[in-house]
């Protein structure tokens, strides 16, 4: 080991670099009484929270930030001025070893820059967590990073170490993936997916999203919006497709599923194609997650917002709502957004605004409808929607059990009768509700941090080109 | 009629039984913090462990599985009137059977649903806010000892302790969990503000007594590895998101004084 100095530079850096990865999670893996140090814990478990406000689950740390790639989003690209440095496999596996003993960590997140060529990096990342698996005995939460364009059998390797696996698709569309990350092919980034897919539908343990309310489990395979997969990469599924493991073994193939990250706000997509595009990954890669990153803009570029523009927070959330409807509401893309509202309202929850949109289908009845129909009203949540139809085979729901039940009633209460009566006073006119939600949610935004650029306005549409004009005219001024 | 018992599960139980095979219990109080007043009569109840079997198996079988969890959790609270409401909630159980688990809008069930969502979410929490620090297991001159007899001195050398304050008597609740994680550790937790500690050995666990004075050294490199996290902790936030808002709701103040990452070291 090095001296601590020389650690703790390391571990600034290499955090620092990292942190732009937003996937946090320790959930999906099961297992307890291994007998060994460590444990996974189904649910997945927080350990601290930095001054960002974001959890801090795993040890997020990049092996290395040497980087032979020249993305212009990303902060670690060659031609970027900052402080490199590497970690040693050994190293790594120790202080991971020594954090989680002190129960500061849940497990790693390992991710890493191309040093010297994909594989180059992922023999090291394997590496590193053979040692700690083996070596060390932890049986702890690991969450590996592929680097697109590695080859199979190292994914299946690192895969059969990790609990999750995760290929960030960092673009939406092919189009800016060329312009902003020239050397990443989509075939590169689309093939482990894949890959990881497959390996666990054969050994299946392949579980995808959401609960059972939720439409991406149907399997519908949907062609990736502009990333249809050329013949080349079929043809290499094919050869790689089946990937053989070893049965008999206690170790499986990624157990936690593997997840994928988005940075919005970097490329002029819409909202409706990013979730689109996050809908068609869950249906076609069965994903657990499809994280959303807002865009921080790190280096001054001619393709890029400018150095001064506020990262999209605001949209970031409404995104990640929208996932969750996609998720455990059983909602689709399509639904949420169409062709001529591409974004989302940024001042309203996606729920409220889809029911605003879809007026004709409320107010609903509490006491009748399906599980599937309480999911749909705004306030209305998993655990509360369960409550009701448990609660209704014993008596009928009355207006002043929804707040005990869970229901937010400040927001249900325009979109449901209780016992054949409204209570949302009078008027059911979308407008009217909106105006009354809008003061509402005015009081709940202390949830964002506060900036002029994400202020309110009542003026939606407009609200969103604010979003891309300073970008477009601060751009002038710094390039 | 108030009842007065010891402060132990068992004896609450106890208490529920007097309610039903003595007299009428308007409330239950621990003996220890009850307020007397002139005008309402109370009784001390005594523990006896064949009465709270007796009532423990009712619940499990006239109520539910579900509900004798429940009871239990919303028991470890720290709400002063948790007692008067769990009897009113048995009370109603044992009335309507295992329907009592799904009355989520009666206001009884609700309000001891409430503290066993308390007590949960604290479990829950506190399952990532326990930090442990390597002390010296054994003392100067019993490693002198060992020197001397030429026992390998890295067998049993640390001990992992954390001090917690959790609102809720949730230590008992978290053990299986740092029992099964740290299986070839040993390690005490300690619940600064009751008094109490876990202590683990092997996968094993008991609670004990434990003072709030304590005295420990730490070992060689803890104090590297707590700055090694302080340092991780600190580059992982993102500037431009900064929102302590946020960190502070996920995270209250009252849990930092305990946690590594906020003490600074030289």
């Amino acid at each position: 080991m090095p001296g601590l100095d020389v650690m703790l530079e390391k571990l600034k850096i290499l955090a620092d670099s990292a942190k732009y990865d937003v996937s946090c999670s320790s959930s999906g893996a099961d297992r307890t009484k291994t007998n060994k140090m460590g444990t996974a814990a189904v649910s997945g478990i927080c350990h601290s929270w930095s001054a960002d406000g974001r959890c801090i689950s795993l040890l997020k740390i990049l092996f290395s930030n040497r980087c032979v790639y020249d993305c212009e989003y990303c902060v670690n690209r060659r031609s970027a001025d900052v402080q490199r440095a590497s970690f040693e496999p050994e190293e790594l596996a120790k202080l991971t070893i020594e954090f989680y003993k002190r129960n500061y960590i849940e497990g790693l997140f390992l991710s890493s820059a191309v040093e010297v060529s994909p594989d180059y990096t992922a023999e090291r990342i394997l590496k590193a967590l053979s040692l700690l698996r083996e070596k060390y005995g932890f049986s702890g939460y690991i969450h590996a990073k592929i680097i697109p364009g590695v080859s199979a059998e190292l994914v299946r390797q690192i895969g059969m170490q990790a609990d999750r696996l995760s290929v960030n698709i960092e673009l939406p569309t092919k189009e800016s993936l060329a312009i902003l990350a020239p050397q990443k092919k989509a075939a590169g980034i689309l093939t482990p997916m894949r890959q990881i897919t497959n390996t666990m539908k054969e050994q299946k343990s392949l579980k995808g999203a959401g609960n059972r309310f939720s439409k991406l489990k149907q399997g519908n395979d949907y062609l990736l919006n502009g990333m249809a997969l050329p013949t080349a990469v079929r043809e290499q599924e094919a050869k790689y497709g089946m990937v053989p493991y070893d049965k008999g073994s206690l170790h499986r193939f990624a157990p936690a599923g593997q997840t994928t990250q988005m940075i919005i706000g970097a490329t002029p997509e819409s909202d409706r194609q990013i979730i689109r595009m996050s809908e068609s990954l869950y249906k076609k890669f069965q994903m657990k997650r499809v994280y959303f990153s807002a865009y921080i803009p790190v280096v001054s570029s001619s393709k890029l917002p400018a150095l001064l523009t506020p990262p999209p927070l605001l949209r970031e959330h409404r995104l990640y709502q929208a996932d969750w409807l996609l998720r455990f509401y059983g909602f689709s893309a399509e639904e949420l957004l169409d062709e001529d509202s591409p974004f989302f309202d940024l001042e309203l929850d996606p729920k409220v605004t889809w029911a605003l949109r879809h007026l004709e289908l409320f107010p609903l009845e509490i006491n009748k409808v399906s599980m599937e129909e309480l999911l749909r009203i705004p306030g209305v949540g998993n655990i509360s929607a369960m409550r009701i139809v448990r609660q209704r085979r014993l008596g009928a729901v009355t207006f002043d059990d929804l707040k005990k039940i869970g229901v937010v009633v400040k927001r249900a209460r325009y979109f449901i009768t209780c016992n054949g009566k409204y209570y949302g006073a009078g008027d059911i006119a979308s407008e009217c509700i909106r105006e009354r939600m809008l003061s509402q949610e005015k009081i709940r935004s202390g949830l964002l941090p506060r900036e002029k650029e994400e202020q309110l306005s009542l003026f939606g549409s407009e609200r969103r080109n604010l979003l891309y004009e300073p970008k477009e005219a601060a751009r002038g001024l710094l390039v | 009629m108030d009842y007065l018992y010891d402060g132990s599960f068992e004896g609450f139980l106890c208490c529920i039984y007097a309610h039903y095979y003595k007299k009428r219990a308007e409330g239950i109080y621990p003996e220890n913090h009850y307020q007397r007043t002139m005008l309402q009569p109370f009784f001390i109840v005594e523990t006896e462990a064949e009465k709270a079997e007796k009532v423990y198996k009712a619940i499990q079988n006239k109520i539910s599985n579900a509900s004798l969890q429940r009871v239990y959790k919303a028991f470890l609270s720290n709400d002063i009137q948790k007692e008067t409401k769990l009897l009113n909630y048995l009370v109603l159980g044992f009335r309507i059977g295992k329907k009592v688990d799904a009355l989520h809008s009666e206001t009884v069930v609700y309000q001891v649903q409430q503290l066993e969502h308390k007590v949960a979410a604290e479990q829950h929490r506190l399952l990532g806010l326990v930090r442990f620090s390597a002390i010296e297991g054994k003392k100067e001159k019993d490693k002198e000892k060992d020197k001397e007899k030429d026992i390998s001195s890295d067998a049993g050398r640390h001990i992992l302790y954390s001090a917690i304050e959790p609102d809720h008597n949730i230590l008992e609740l978290i053990a299986d969990h740092f029992a099964q994680r740290f299986p070839e550790e040993t390690f005490i937790m300690h619940d600064i503000k009751r008094e109490k500690a876990l202590f683990c050995q092997n996968g094993d666990w008991y609670l004990g007594h434990l003072r709030k004075e304590l005295t420990y050294a730490v070992s060689e490199d803890e104090l590297e590895y707590r700055k090694l996290w302080k340092k991780y902790f600190n580059s992982i936030a993102i500037t431009e998101r900064t929102n302590a808002d946020c960190q502070k709701r996920c995270m209250p103040v009252r849990y930092w004084k305990n946690l590594t990452e906020f003490h600074s070291y030289p």
